[in-house]
């Protein structure tokens, strides 16, 4: 017979309607074998009673329903965003608030790195700063001799100093679009888009493939989540090669691996070559590590102007966005998925694109009938109540992606969308009140792992300038905890091993420093995250 | 080691890409051509001509390779360019979605890559009706708007589709070409110049020498080159020091820096009855 463990808390916030809080829960196989008093594992046997987390608060595990992979490893390279940021290791990056304050922290970095080493920025966020646009005469300022390159948060740029430009070649006589030049006829140093950039990372190293899926990145993702309390994340849109997986299931196993990971396959392919290696990734599913779902692209990001949107599309005349995967072949991979009963999450940031997916999971509906698909609309910002209706009749979930409110909220009313429409953006209310079962997101590493942030911004709406956008969308306290516990937990079909604290399910949880339930609830962001409970193992920060 | 050559083709879902590849690669044009695509099981290659297949490579006996790209292009380009051995030419297949002048800038931007431009497949069948459609069609026109050379293919007694219109790059007719390989690739250089030599019947190939030049000189003399040269490459050498590597395509000039240039030598192709010899030759030598 194993040990039972009985964990004394200061408050157990279960998420279980049928004993909403308690006090100890006793573990049993790092399974939850009772909730309830000090006394709750009594009657299965002997057991071991555990202060360790006598001073915090427990709640479920926290569930990452979008995020991806990189989050974790971004942080080898210089953090140069707008906003406070703290990395796996519990280093708080100041925010840079404009370029002279780049050019200060990144100056400062440049002194811990090796003689032959490139530095490599991320997270630079232009749409923030009013200033002058980021040049290469800021970064020579940092280093004339070593190659310096500053990729912004969206990735489709970069900003780069005069040794990198003359590594790649890059001069008057330069002629690709991308690379960026200023009245005198040279490069600034700005290159937009991934073939103008091409140049520089491949002189530099800079390998996005390698911040995922290799054992350090696996490694890294669990630091991320353990801060967070996030107890299981996804990585979606992953690529899963056979040897991604052989290292992804080896890392995941280590039985002090705080993390069950979701990684979900990207649609690249033929419907039924996708349906395939699904179906084969599947088989391979452990506790640690859950396979067999698909991710869909369809649309661009808001914020970029490429999501799809329907009239009166952007304000300031920009052009409609870009399908990443025209609409037949959705309806095409959508009908494939269905039929094969394999589970879809589908990337909708426009309302154009959420419509179309969701005509075309109705239409996979109608040819090949069937429930539990729990197919879930990704960020859903711009859905309304006539497509959550639609969403609520398929079957569907909304993974809605709350923290755009505080991050780009002021920029969607001035510059994107217009004030009616952002003040409706990501609808966490129309959606709980037709019945739609929710999750929120981060989307990290686009903007920072953090549950409980995401729930606040849900619950407040608050912008970065401080204004309340659309305060008819807001949601409790307890419906936001509920939406990145349970809800979030429903999304993956986890519902019956994670997401709440009851008996039978899997003993992840939250710690925390204070009640999420009973403070403020504009202090819902600032509850400090104490560490994480992994299948019964304690991982404290 | 030699600056590789990228070639894109684009062009919607059922346009008729694959198709295309599937001749390059069965054609006997003499060159190691990598070509990377998007759908590996539509790649329909006689098994006399494999040498070897596996999942995610095809190996031709004329010594060209078909592949994957897996997930990330620019990636997987990056391999190609690293290899101890680069091929002679690199074939990318653009998804139906992409916007493939994005893939090609990559060849005018990375010093290891020569420009050999964007090749966009229209479908004569569907093209007008999907230029129309409100969700797709901007993207549609889009792949053709940033195209070098337009082929149509599935034309019926040589109708071109009406939504085309009068496009500044040269519209060409598939059924009525019989070998692809010098569109998608040019003539190749180095071998000992054939003088009004026809590479294939259905073309005019010219190849010529001359007389070193400036880089202002070398752009206005290719700024006003003789419509229906559909490909021209060479290397061109400078008055100091400086010499050039130079490639159009359809509407496109790329210009790089070249070294060592002993002789100027340029080789220039187009369809027959749009071009010809005498017309390239006079334009060459002329002022």
């Amino acid at each position: 017979m194993s040990q039972i463990t009985v964990f004394e808390a200061k408050k157990i916030v279960t998420m279980d309607p049928n004993r909403s809080a308690a006090t100890h829960v006793a573990i049993r196989e790092g399974k939850i074998l009772a909730v309830g008093g000090a006394e709750c594992g009594d009657q299965w046997g002997d057991v071991i009673h555990d202060k360790t987390l006598s001073h915090a608060v427990l709640t479920p595990g926290f569930v990452e329903g979008h995020a991806h992979m990189m989050a974790g490893a971004m942080w080898r390279y210089a953090y140069a965003g707008y906003h406070d940021r703290i990395d796996p290791k519990g280093k708080l990056w100041t925010g840079m608030r404009d370029i002279d304050a780049v050019v200060d922290g990144l100056t400062e970095f440049e002194g811990t790195l090796a003689k032959d080493e490139p530095l490599v920025g991320w997270g630079f966020d232009p749409i923030f700063l009013s200033s002058e646009r980021l040049s290469a005469k800021h970064l020579d300022q940092i280093s004339t001799d070593r190659p310096v390159a500053i990729m912004f948060s969206n990735f489709h740029l970069m900003c780069v100093n005069s040794k990198a430009l003359e590594m790649a070649g890059y001069d008057e006589g330069t002629n690709a679009e991308g690379v960026v030049k200023g009245p005198d006829g040279k490069p600034t140093g700005e290159l937009q888009e991934m073939a103008a950039m091409f140049p520089i990372m491949r002189r530099l190293g800079i390998d996005f493939r390698g911040l995922s899926q290799t054992p350090e990145a696996i490694d890294d993702y669990g630091e991320v989540a353990q801060r967070a309390g996030v107890t299981t994340i996804t990585d979606l849109f992953s690529s899963i090669e056979d040897d991604d997986l052989a290292i992804m299931l080896k890392i995941t196993s280590k039985s002090d691996f705080p993390l069950r990971i979701v990684p979900v396959l990207g649609a690249m392919g033929t419907p039924s070559e996708v349906a395939d290696r699904a179906e084969t990734l599947a088989k391979s599913s452990s506790d640690k590590l859950r396979l067999g779902a698909v991710k869909l692209m369809t649309d661009g990001s808001i914020q970029g102007w490429t999501a799809r949107v329907k009239w009166p599309h952007y304000v300031g005349g920009h052009p409609n966005g870009i399908w990443n995967t025209p609409p037949e072949q959705i309806f095409a991979l959508c009908a494939e998925m269905q039929k094969r009963g394999i589970q879809m999450h589908i990337h909708v940031n426009g309302d154009e694109a959420a419509e179309a997916s969701i005509d075309a999971i109705e239409a996979a509906l109608r040819l090949h009938p069937g429930q539990g698909h729990r197919h879930v609309l990704q960020h859903c910002q711009m859905m309304g109540r006539d497509l959550y209706e639609r969403a609520f009749e398929l079957g569907c979930c909304a993974n809605i992606f709350s923290n755009h409110i505080w991050y780009f909220g002021d920029q969607h009313a001035a510059l994107t969308i217009g004030q009616d429409r952002a003040e409706r953006m990501n609808a966490a209310r129309t959606a709980l009140d037709i019945g739609v079962n929710i999750a929120l997101h981060s989307d990290a590493p686009v903007t920072p792992l953090g549950p409980l942030f995401t729930a606040w911004c849900a619950v407040n709406r608050q912008t970065m300038t401080g204004k309340t956008l659309g305060a008819a969308q807001c949601i409790s306290v307890d419906e936001a905890l509920y939406a990145i516990t349970m809800g979030a937990a429903y999304t993956l079909k986890l519902d019956s091993e994670i997401g709440s604290i009851e008996a039978g399910k899997t003993a992840d949880f939250a710690v925390l420093g204070d009640d999420p339930t009973a403070v403020d609830p504009m202090s819902l962001k600032d509850v400090p995250v104490l560490g994480t409970v992994s299948g019964g193992v304690v991982h404290l920060l | 080691m030699n600056r590789l050559p990228l070639t894109v083709i684009g062009g919607y879902l059922g346009a008729g890409k694959t198709t295309l590849i599937n001749r390059l690669l069965a054609e006997g044009h003499g060159q190691r051509v990598l070509v990377m695509v998007n759908d590996f099981g539509a790649i329909n290659i006689d098994a006399a001509l494999l040498t070897s297949s596996s999942e995610d490579t095809l190996e031709l006996s004329n010594g060209c390779v078909c592949c994957t790209m897996g997930a990330d292009l620019f990636m997987a380009v990056g391999d190609v360019l690293d290899r101890p051995k680069r091929p002679d030419h690199l074939v990318i297949e653009a998804s139906g979605i992409a916007d493939p002048a994005r893939i090609a800038q990559v060849a005018l931007a990375e010093p290891d890559l020569s420009y050999g431009g964007v090749i966009s497949v229209v479908d004569a069948l569907n093209f007008d009706a999907l230029s129309r459609d409100v969700q797709i069609g901007a993207q549609v026109r889009g792949q053709v708007d940033v195209a070098d050379l337009i082929l149509v293919s599935k034309t019926q007694n040589g109708a071109l589709p009406t939504a085309l219109g009068l496009p500044k790059a040269p519209v060409l007719d598939l059924a009525l070409i019989d070998d692809v390989a010098p569109l998608i690739l040019g003539a190749t250089l180095g071998q000992a110049p054939k003088p009004t030599a026809e590479i294939h019947p259905a073309y005019v190939a010219w190849s010529g020498t001359g007389e070193p030049s400036t880089r202002t000189a070398l752009q206005s003399k290719l700024d006003n080159r003789p419509k229906g040269l559909m490909r021209f490459k060479g290397f061109v050498q400078g008055i100091d020091g400086s010499d050039f590597e130079v490639h159009c395509v359809g509407l496109s000039v790329s210009i790089k820096p070249a070294r060592n240039v002993q002789n100027t030598q340029v080789v220039g192709i187009g369809p027959k009855g749009r071009i010809d010899a005498k017309t390239l030759e006079a334009w060459w030598h002329g002022d």
